[in-house]
């Protein structure tokens, strides 16, 4: 994993993690708003300029890949590499939820 | 129709300003029909009602307009143009999420003011540091003062552009 990747994302936003955990499965922009706007009962309402250009950045970056178009919805997929970043923050995210409920 | 056309100047950074006076409009009865030439909006008579008006910069989008249009379209919002690297959308505010915008993260707005720069700032630094500044020092050099006050009014201009692009950037950045 290059330092770009790193840097950009551990920690990521909750915008960019839930992009991910979405695209395990193959999924669109407006796929992705509609399951986590269900997923989280409608705390985390996703917005179009913000998923456009989250997409746009995470293909370049290598954390997605386009698969296919689909009345002009395009579907992206999970990497390899999007999936070690994703296991990395839920580590991440793991450890701060442990930390918090031990008594310290 | 009654329509009306208006003269207003955003710089580069003032979307936000835009955004709101695109409203208040449509808030006052004057429908946003399009902005062109040199800062001429464009209004039609319409009925009062609150609609949220959003700017968005993105190359990448404007690249891939049906797909990109189409995002916004299924997120009910209702695409109206391009204008100098700008996208317009709007959504009537009872449709919408009490002070819904496109963006919904800092950092997102942060890379939209990152696109921003990268798309119209950066390529005015570039011209202004291979021509500009050369030929102010040159009309110095040969004391023709005219020039001197030309070109340094231009680059005074685009200089204080550029600050106030830098502080929206880093109260964007500081405020993350």
């Amino acid at each position: 994993m290059n330092q770009h990747v790193k840097k950009v994302y551990v920690p990521m936003t909750e915008t960019a993690f839930y992009i991910l955990l979405c695209l395990k499965k193959p999924n669109h922009g407006y796929g992705i708003v509609q399951t986590v706007d269900k997923i989280t009962d409608g705390a985390v309402r996703l917005t179009p300029g913000t998923m456009y250009g989250s997409l746009s950045k995470m293909e370049k970056d290598g954390l997605i890949r386009f698969i296919r178009e689909e009345d002009k919805r395009k579907i992206y997929q999970i990497t390899d590499l999007g999936s070690e970043v994703l296991q990395i923050e839920l580590k991440r995210i793991e450890r701060l939820y442990r930390n918090a409920r031990e008594e310290i | 129709m009654e329509t009306k056309k208006t003269f207003k100047f955003f710089t580069i950074y003032e979307y936000e300003k835009e955004q709101n006076y695109l409203r208040e409009m449509h808030r006052s009865g004057w429908k946003f029909v399009k902005v062109s030439g040199f800062g001429i909006y464009h209004f039609e008579k319409c009925i009062p009602e609150d609609v949220i008006y959003q700017l968005d910069y993105n190359q990448d989008g404007i690249e891939h307009k049906d797909e990109y249009v189409k995002l916004f379209h299924d997120c009910g919002w209702e695409y109206l143009q391009d204008y100098v690297g700008y996208s317009y959308f709007r959504k009537p505010a009872s449709q919408a999420d009490e002070t819904e915008e496109i963006f919904c993260d800092d950092d997102s707005k942060l890379q939209m003011l990152e696109r921003v720069f990268r798309g119209r700032i950066l390529p005015v630094i570039i011209l202004l540091s291979c021509i500009f500044i050369p030929e102010l020092i040159a009309s110095i050099i040969h004391k023709t003062y005219m020039i001197t006050i030309m070109f340094g009014a231009v680059i005074c201009l685009y200089a204080t552009i550029f600050i106030m692009f830098a502080l929206q950037y880093w109260k964007l950045k500081g405020k993350k």
